[in-house]
């Protein structure tokens, strides 16, 4: 039957070209808009080679620290001396590591100005992520320990200095200080916060060590749990180690609000959290509902546009309706093979929006907008891609083929319908 | 004639509703983009207030120790620093700021005036801002030395400040904190400290340190003396630099930078690269916005034209009759364009009902009732090109019914 359905659907397709050309165009043009997001959505949030234990890794990106009339709240990355003193040793964490947020600064390499992104970690940070390196090897917690004057550089960053050669053992000067490379690498892209640097040195090696002081600041910090299952109990213990923050002047400040979040935790938290005098409440589940109340505001034009056009169609079928009808078809029968018909069809333009996309994201990826990312038509997007043109294609179709079913057969067959 | 045209429409209700509803959320998308193109359009007319040419900005990145207790030999550094930069044969004038132009994060200040809030983004500037900058003064004066040590804290406002603060008044010479409703007086002031009075000592048209398209905010910028105690550390050194001056030049100065204060970190700039930094952040949302918007329009125009001609086609009857009557095909053509124009202006009136509900819900809060009057033109204007376009051609297409031929059609 579904072959049947098939070869029907191929042979309408046929007889109108300039109405296929428009649904295909309409159908191809939405998910590829919604694709290319989607495949954005997945570079940000989705697993990445260099964060590959990422389902067992919570973070502290951004904290709030509150007055004590809960008036004054000062909101953003944490400091050092939070992170170091009071989150070290939870239950059921392997290990831990503190990163600064990369920060922009500049060296001059033989009269040219090279900009890049520097971040300042301890050792354990090479050890958690998992980083390709081409040459060399991270630092050690002894490094940091002792203030050595060590960097690891990505790709770009070797070719900027050195052209082709080899980078490790070499001095290079970023932001007025020089640091030995030690190791060398891939290109991590910009949209994860976690592990993107041009260069990473260690923390010690800040020109002042004010830091230390600091329960806000410029910090955050990665937690490798033992499974995604210890989560409740590590955020418990968080919780209380919250109340055990001292506070130089209680006056002043005295109290800190944040949790220990997944990455999408952490952006909910920041975008669509809910407020209060404890701070910002992480809703995961409203940001998801978000991207997708806005995909379905999205879809909901081409939708209304392909029903639209599918609807004034119902004429050209009338004859072959009324023919199904007489010979006893029921309208369920008929809807399921306007359906399938209009499935089809948003299967065709969601390949063809497939193909499109690819020639977008590589035109993005080759863009240079955001610096080392490399948006990917993967197993995810694809899958992603697929169920949005069946729901796209059930939400357009539905409505056309229960009005083309409920077509008497009489009035069918004479061709005369309003 | 409109009034027949009404009910031919509501005769094929159930297929024109759903071009209503096409229309109407068309018009929701086209008015979402061009609200915001109007808006920047509207804000980058107004004038900047400072000049970007041959000026580059130098960002400054300091690690103060809470306390304070480090701020004196930074003040001190600031001084060693700009002394040292008039050395540069290169370098015209150059002063301190807290906020360069075009630099991110805003330092904002207000209060009550009889009970309205005012408020403003504020700026320090050492007295040589002014000609590194550019600024002009429409009254009164810039920082000068008779400002020194004076009893009072000299502070230039902008004219829409000077406006939410003093109305009519004559600002000049006058304390702004005066006229803040009474309990809001000791705002922002730390406790202590003994309170100096402000003077206005000048009006500008404007200092649009966020750029041209950024919203027009009210605006202080208050004197920077380096060698009073209550001097600010600044997070940049602007520099008038000679025209022609290259990038090279770049490098030699931070390295002297550098090795006065070997603690900061120094990050060079030309101002006109931070514009356009700053300008692409607005391109780059609205040209995607725009683009898939185009598409959707491009999308509903095809859609719209194909729906448009399968209707022509199944009224083939009913136009032949007409024909056969004696209509002529100007009036054919007058009709299928009018029946689309009455469902378009009936899709655009529920469209226009929702989107003036917008500023009464504080939604889009941002658009002055102007900017938001010329994006409800413009957009009803493409709507209503965009749905003539599309029946063009079904129109003539009608006009070419011959009357035999839908006579016997059956």
């Amino acid at each position: 039957m579904l072959k049947n359905y098939l070869k029907i659907a191929f042979k309408v397709f046929l007889r109108r070209k300039f109405f296929t050309f428009i649904s295909l165009f309409a159908i191809s043009f939405t998910l590829v808009v919604l694709m290319v997001a989607f495949a954005f959505l997945d570079h940000v949030f989705g697993p990445n080679p260099v964060e590959s234990r990422k389902e067992r890794t919570l973070g502290i990106y951004f904290m709030e620290m509150k007055t004590p009339d809960k008036n004054g709240t000062w909101n953003g990355t944490t400091g050092y001396k939070f992170l170091n003193r009071n989150t070290r040793n939870l239950p059921n964490v392997e290990q831990m590591a503190i990163f600064s947020e990369q920060k922009q600064v500049v060296s001059y390499r033989n009269g040219e100005k090279i900009q890049s992104y520097l971040k300042r970690t301890d050792g354990e940070y090479w050890e958690i992520l998992s980083f390709h390196f081409l040459e060399g090897a991270g630092y050690s917690a002894e490094d940091e320990k002792n203030r050595n004057f060590v960097a690891v550089i990505n790709e770009a960053t070797r070719q900027k200095f050195f052209g082709n050669e080899s980078a490790v053992g070499k001095t290079i000067e970023v932001d007025g200080q020089n640091f030995r490379v030690v190791g060398v690498v891939e290109n991590v892209p910009f949209l994860r916060n976690v592990p993107f640097a041009d260069v990473w040195v260690p923390i010690s090696t800040a020109k002042t060590d004010t830091y230390r002081n600091e329960l806000m600041g410029d910090f955050m910090a990665t937690y490798l749990a033992r499974s995604a299952a210890d989560f409740p109990a590590i955020r418990d213990e968080f919780k209380v180690r919250l109340t055990n923050v001292e506070f130089p002047d209680p006056k002043e400040w005295n109290s800190m609000n944040g949790g220990m979040d997944t990455y999408f935790e952490a952006i909910s938290r920041e975008l669509v959290g809910s407020r209060d005098d404890n701070g910002r409440a992480s809703r995961p589940g409203r940001l998801l509902a978000a991207i997708i109340i806005g995909a379905i505001l999205f879809m909901l034009l081409p939708t209304v546009n392909l029903i639209n056009l599918n609807v004034s169609r119902i004429m050209e079928r009338a004859s072959e309706i009324g023919v199904r009808k007489a010979f006893g078809a029921s309208s369920w029968t008929l809807v399921g093979q306007f359906v399938v018909e209009n499935v089809i069809l948003t299967l065709l333009g969601g390949a063809l929006g497939f193909v499109l996309s690819r020639f977008i994201l590589q035109f993005i990826t080759g863009s240079g907008w955001f610096p080392y990312a490399e948006f990917h038509l993967n197993v995810r997007v694809f899958l992603g891609g697929l169920g949005l043109a069946v729901i796209f294609g059930l939400f357009s179709g539905v409505y056309p083929a229960w009005k083309m079913s409920r077509l008497h057969p009489v009035q069918a067959l004479k061709g005369a319908v309003r | 004639m409109l009034r027949h045209l009404l009910k031919l429409v509501w005769n094929r209700r159930r297929v024109n509703f759903l071009i209503t509803l096409e229309i109407f959320i068309s018009f929701l998308v086209v008015f979402g983009v061009i609200v915001f193109a109007v808006y920047y359009v509207d804000n980058y007319r107004h004038p900047l207030g400072f000049n970007y040419q041959n000026v580059w900005s130098v960002q400054v990145e300091i690690e103060r120790k809470s306390d304070d207790s480090d701020k004196q030999q930074h003040l001190d550094t600031t001084k060693q620093l700009l002394a040292t930069l008039h050395d540069f044969s290169e370098i015209e004038s150059a002063a301190a700021v807290w906020g360069a132009p075009y630099s991110r994060g805003n330092w904002q200040s207000g209060g009550k005036v009889q009970g309205r809030q005012i408020r403003f983004w504020g700026n320090f500037m050492t007295d040589d801002a002014k000609d590194v900058l550019g600024i002009k003064i429409v009254r009164g004066r810039w920082f000068g030395k008779e400002d020194d040590g004076a009893n009072y804290k000299p502070i230039i406002l902008n004219q829409k400040t000077a406006h939410d603060i003093f109305g009519a008044e004559d600002p000049l010479g006058k304390d702004p904190k005066e006229k803040y409703d009474k309990d809001d007086k000791e705002l922002g002031e730390k406790p202590g400290q003994e309170r100096k009075t402000e003077r206005v000592v000048g009006i500008i048209d404007d200092f649009r340190k966020n750029g041209e398209f950024k919203e027009l905010y009210g605006y202080e910028i208050y004197r920077n003396d380096l060698k009073m105690p209550d001097g600010q550390v600044p997070r940049a050194i602007v520099l008038k630099v000679r025209p022609g001056t290259t990038a090279e030049f770049e490098e030699r100065l931070i390295k002297r930078m550098q090795s006065i204060a070997k603690d900061w970190s120094f990050d060079v700039k030309t101002v006109e690269q931070m514009r356009r930094e700053n300008h692409t952040e607005y391109y780059v949302p609205i040209a995607a916005f725009g683009l898939v918007a185009g598409f959707l329009m491009l999308m509903v125009a095809l859609g719209l034209t194909g729906v448009l001609w399968q209707s022509v086609t199944q009224r083939t009857k009913e136009i032949g009759l007409r024909r056969a009557k004696g209509a002529t095909a100007k009036r054919i053509y007058k009709q299928i364009l009018g029946e689309l124009l009455v469902i378009t202006t009936f899709g655009l009136l529920i469209g226009v009902l929702v989107v003036i509900q917008f500023p009464l819900l504080d939604f889009l809060g941002f658009a002055t009732k102007q900017v938001y009057a010329y994006s409800l033109l413009i957009s009803l204007a493409l709507i209503y090109a965009l749905t003539i376009i599309c029946g063009l051609y079904p129109s003539r297409l009608a006009t070419k019914v011959q009357p035999a031929e839908a006579l016997h059609y059956e």
